[in-house]
């Protein structure tokens, strides 16, 4: 019989202990009624042998081993007793938990999603993202030609797919485009896909060899084409090619990676929608070509690596400048939605999220805890009792522990639906993929309970502790639990503070340059396969042609237009031991002019000027803090430094601290460039010349227009949602903090009643009560703020690096969280106080 | 009801009585107390209250099981036996408990030991 089945037979065992002792006593009684006494006084007599029978039983149980459990669900069941008489503190108690478990929940959650939850498709274990590295480079990317190689010959892999992020591309006459993706022709059969109506793309047919063909998303057949099956069959335009579909994949289905697309092509047929492309014919092609794979019977990943390396020094005998010198082939799980990889340059994003989380987490704890400290104050009388009718220390403390561990439960049940709630909301407004669910799964519901679990600890160990240690001086404790409380408070508040300070700041003041009246246009010429001498001639005419517009004032080219890429570059020097990072772009001699970007020293590029460059303020004075730049060789290149111009935040709006570098561009850069045109007056009113314009030069070319205004609306919407979050944070560490210094002060005054009372019986000024009530607390208060503050100083640091580049020791937000949390300190003392100013002194002092 | 003199017995030692009391056959917890009261000619008065306890803590621990029967006198009884394992307990302990009583005695019984 193990515990369990005795717990399950707790009432027969109880019968037969019954039975067993009922036999003893009858048998003893019945002995000595044959030694002559009356049955009347043998009962007595046994009675009196026997003496306490439920004590017996009590020890026989106890010896059973299964009183524990059947004592836990009695302290579960007193404890719940104890909650529903206060409900005030429980729902305040359960609200708090509710907050600090539920960030921590969401944020678990959300990785869970991303990282943790298999997609759903065939077969998960098995697929595999495929990426190449080397001890200098990152790539997500492999060659198409290496592809093909390691599908011919790795055994390892039972199949190979790839994918292909494509531009967005017009459909038929829409003014919106649509995204785009390549992918192999075994995609869909490989991954489980099944289509909403048609087919897919199939393998076996051989779809690349045939007239172009597509699969629309479920997506975009309900928004575009209401979700009507005759579209099967039809031809659509895509960048103006004809282009039939075949089908729609059906709702559920997942496609690899990050990449969401409307429309899937075959990756085969790449040449046909992109002219001139050449990403699969060239093995030096640097385009993002995924590779994926799924591993054969019985093969993990790692012996999968050995012979992809293996393979890829074979392969660099065939194609030796594409091959890097230590070259290995990384295989990752590859049926997740996005995998978080660790190294040296990657900021380390888990790390401060789980950081915040658990900072949230501890502030709400340190703020329970004092509550319930004060709490403790008011149950002494009931503890003092329990001890006084003999139950042990640990048997008391146990219970007290029960009933903290159920609040924990209860604060993970109210952090679900919370947790659930704002995770719809997000997969709502990010437009996540339809498989993914805010529904909560086993390890979402295990980290909760962990988490309750932890929580119950953090904040009711000290307490409960408290109450059973009957010492007189308990002042070290309480003084603990007041720092604890404080500096977390502080640390959270300070942060909120200076996240939101900085955010909104960068975003209000002076970018450095002006954005309003200009349109950056994008031919997309790499992806068209130009050489450069093509992409020179098309950018010259290009701009000819747009400076005899009316309204037009400047046009200049730029590798990088600012506001308008999602990615940017960034490069890095070393300046006496110190790394700067950087964010250069090559650029046409009129690009500041157009940007408005003020000259400061020297001159600007003059036209097919080459070795010069052109620095930001910031990083000139970084660079040469006490010389004049101009005239100086800049880093071991052969170019020469030739002006100084205004520092911008063009690339990062919310990175004050950014540098920037500007070289006259080379022939190579051209096919990647866009046009810039700043026009005198409203540049939408110019938008159809310059359509016109760029699509006439070349009609292979679907240039991109955007205007700068646009892209910096986005960019600053992106930077409030961020504020918000913060702001909604910070919000939640000041509720936390207003329950748990409410409690703390409530505590302090409780203690001193009589105290109180006495004073004012002898007719003390209330404000000398006042500031003798709280004097106890001024130095835990103090070393709370200086260590908050300090925590707060360092970890700042961490969140300047990784973040934003913002001051780490912005005073106003140190001092206006220190003001808030001071503020709520007094508003939280003048509530239990004024109540002790109107007690009845007499029958105060009377009650002890 | 008089004894000569009641001491307490240490710690342990009731375990073993009722192990041996058990091996002689099945028996229930009334006779057990019986039993060690006779053969200690009465110097050893088992309380309920540990007698009870002491039962279950081995019955739990697997050296005895327990089985409801008749008595002579037709009552329903809880009758405890010895299990192998507790059989096996048994001997430990008894030859641990020889061990000990001669090492005390031999301490006891030196001529050092008056000393003092």
């Amino acid at each position: 019989m193990n515990w369990f089945q005795r717990l399950s037979k707790t009432g027969r065992m109880e019968k037969e202990l019954d039975a067993e002792l009922r036999f003893h006593f009858e048998t003893q009684v019945a002995e000595k009624i044959q030694t002559g006494m009356t049955e009347a006084e043998a009962r007595r007599a046994t009675r009196l042998e026997f003496g306490g029978l439920e004590q017996i039983k009590q020890d026989c149980r106890e010896s059973r081993g299964t009183l524990w459990l059947v004592s836990i669900v009695q302290d579960m069941r007193f404890g719940a007793r104890i909650l529903a008489k206060s409900p005030g503190f429980s729902v305040t108690a359960i609200v708090v938990l509710a907050l600090g478990i539920g960030v921590s929940t969401l944020a678990f959650s959300l990785y869970n999603i991303i990282s943790l939850q298999s997609i759903p498709v065939r077969d998960p274990a098995t697929v595999v993202r495929i990426q190449r590295r080397s001890p200098e480079n990152i790539t997500p990317g492999v060659p198409y030609a290496s592809i093909a190689y390691y599908r011919d010959n790795a055994k390892s892999l039972a199949a190979v797919m790839e994918t292909m992020g494509g531009a967005p591309m017009l459909l038929d006459r829409d003014e919106k485009r649509v995204s785009t993706a390549f992918v192999s022709s075994n995609y869909f059969s490989e991954l489980g896909g099944t289509p909403a109506t048609g087919r897919l793309f199939d393998a076996a047919r051989d779809d690349s060899a045939s007239a172009p063909v597509c699969v629309l998303s479920f997506r975009l057949w309900q928004r575009k084409f209401d979700g009507d099956p005759s579209i099967v069959g039809k031809t659509i335009h895509l960048g103006k090619k004809p282009v039939t579909v075949i089908g729609v994949a059906s709702e559920a289905f997942a496609s690899l990676g990050t990449d969401d697309p409307d429309i899937w092509l075959p990756i085969l047929q790449h040449a046909y929608f992109v002219e001139g492309s050449k990403p699969l014919a060239d093995p030096k092609f640097e385009g993002l070509i995924g590779m994926w794979g799924r591993l054969a019977p019985g093969v993990n990943r790692s012996s999968a690596e050995q012979e992809l390396l293996s393979l890829t020094n074979q392969l660099r005998k065939i194609y030796p400048t594409v091959i890097w010198d230590h070259e290995y082939i990384l295989v990752t799980p590859g049926a997740h939605f996005f995998t978080f990889e660790a190294g040296p340059g990657r900021p380390p994003v888990l790390q401060i999220v789980g950081l915040l989380v658990f900072l949230i987490l501890t502030t709400a704890c340190a703020n329970l805890g004092g509550l319930l400290m004060a709490r403790g104050a008011g149950r002494q009388q009931e503890i003092q009792l329990r001890f006084n009718l003999g139950a042990r220390k640990l048997r008391v403390f146990r219970q007290l522990l029960t009933e903290n561990l159920l609040l924990g439960l209860l604060g993970s049940i109210a952090a679900l639906p919370l947790s659930y709630g704002v995770l719809r909301l997000v997969l709502v407004y990010s437009n996540a993929p339809a498989w993914m669910s805010a529904l909560p799964d086993w390890r979402v519901f295990l980290f909760t309970s962990a988490m309750g679990f932890v929580a119950a600890l953090l904040f009711g160990l000290l307490p409960s502790l408290q109450m059973v240690r009957r010492k007189k001086n308990r002042s070290l404790w309480h003084q603990f639990v007041v720092c604890a409380q404080v500096g977390a408070s502080c640390v959270l508040l300070i942060l909120a503070g200076l996240l939101v300070r900085a955010t909104l700041h960068t975003l209000y003041s002076d970018p450095g340059f002006g954005y309003e009246q200009v349109l950056s246009i994008d031919p997309g010429m790499s992806e068209h396969g130009f050489t450069s001498t093509q992409a020179q001639a098309y950018l010259d005419q290009l701009q000819n042609r747009l400076r005899a517009v009316p309204g037009v004032t400047f046009v200049s080219t730029a590798r990088v237009p600012p506001l308008v890429n999602t990615m940017v570059m960034i490069t890095s020097i070393d300046v006496a031991g110190h790394r700067i990072m950087i964010y250069p772009n090559w650029v046409g001699p009129d690009f500041f002019q157009t940007m408005r970007i003020p000259l400061l020293r020297g001159h600007y590029f003059h036209n097919g000027e080459k070795n010069a460059v052109i620095l930001s303020e910031s990083l000139a004075r970084k660079r040469w803090p006490t010389e004049d730049p101009i005239g100086k060789q800049w880093e071991k290149s052969n170019n020469v430094v030739v002006g100084v111009v205004g520092n911008t935040r063009a690339m990062e709006l919310n990175n004050t601290d950014a540098t920037e570098i500007y070289y006259p561009p080379t022939a190579d850069d051209f096919p990647g460039m866009s046009v810039l045109v700043r026009t005198a007056g409203d540049p939408n009113t110019i938008t159809p010349a310059v359509k016109a314009i760029a699509g006439s030069i070349d009609t292979g070319l679907y240039p991109t227009i955007t205007p700068l205004t646009a892209g910096f609306r986005k960019n600053v919407s992106t930077v409030e949602q961020i504020a918000a979050i913060i702001s909604l944070l910070g919000s939640i560490a000041m509720f936390l903090a207003v329950v748990g210094l409410l409690g703390l002060v409530s505590y302090a005054v409780s203690q001193r009643t009589k105290e109180i009372a006495i004073r004012l019986a002898l007719g003390a000024n209330r404000v000398e009560i006042f500031n003798a009530v709280l004097r106890r607390f001024a130095w835990p208060v103090l070393v709370g703020l200086v260590a908050g503050v300090a925590i707060t100083a360092g970890l700042s640091q961490v969140l300047r690096r990784a973040l934003y580049g913002i001051s780490g020791l912005d005073p106003i937000s140190y001092v206006g969280a220190i003001a808030i949390l001071i503020a709520i300190l007094a508003a939280a003392a003048l509530l239990p106080i004024r109540r002790a100013f109107q007690l009845d002194i007499a029958r105060t002092l009377h009650s002890e | 009801m008089t004894t000569p003199s009641k001491f307490d017995l240490p710690q342990g030692t009731l375990d073993l009585l009722i192990l041996r009391v058990v091996a002689l056959g099945p028996i229930h917890g009334y006779a057990i107390a019986q039993h060690i009261q006779t053969i200690s000619k009465e110097v050893l008065q088992i309380q309920q209250g540990s007698l009870y306890p002491a039962l279950h803590r081995l019955e739990n621990k697997n050296f005895l099981v327990a089985e409801w029967g008749p008595t002579e006198t037709g009552r329903e009884a809880k009758f405890y036996r010895l299990t192998a394992k507790g059989r096996t307990q048994l001997k430990t302990e008894t030859e641990t408990w020889a061990r000990l009583t001669e090492v005390v005695a031999m301490v006891l019984q030196h001529p050092l030991g008056e000393t003092s």
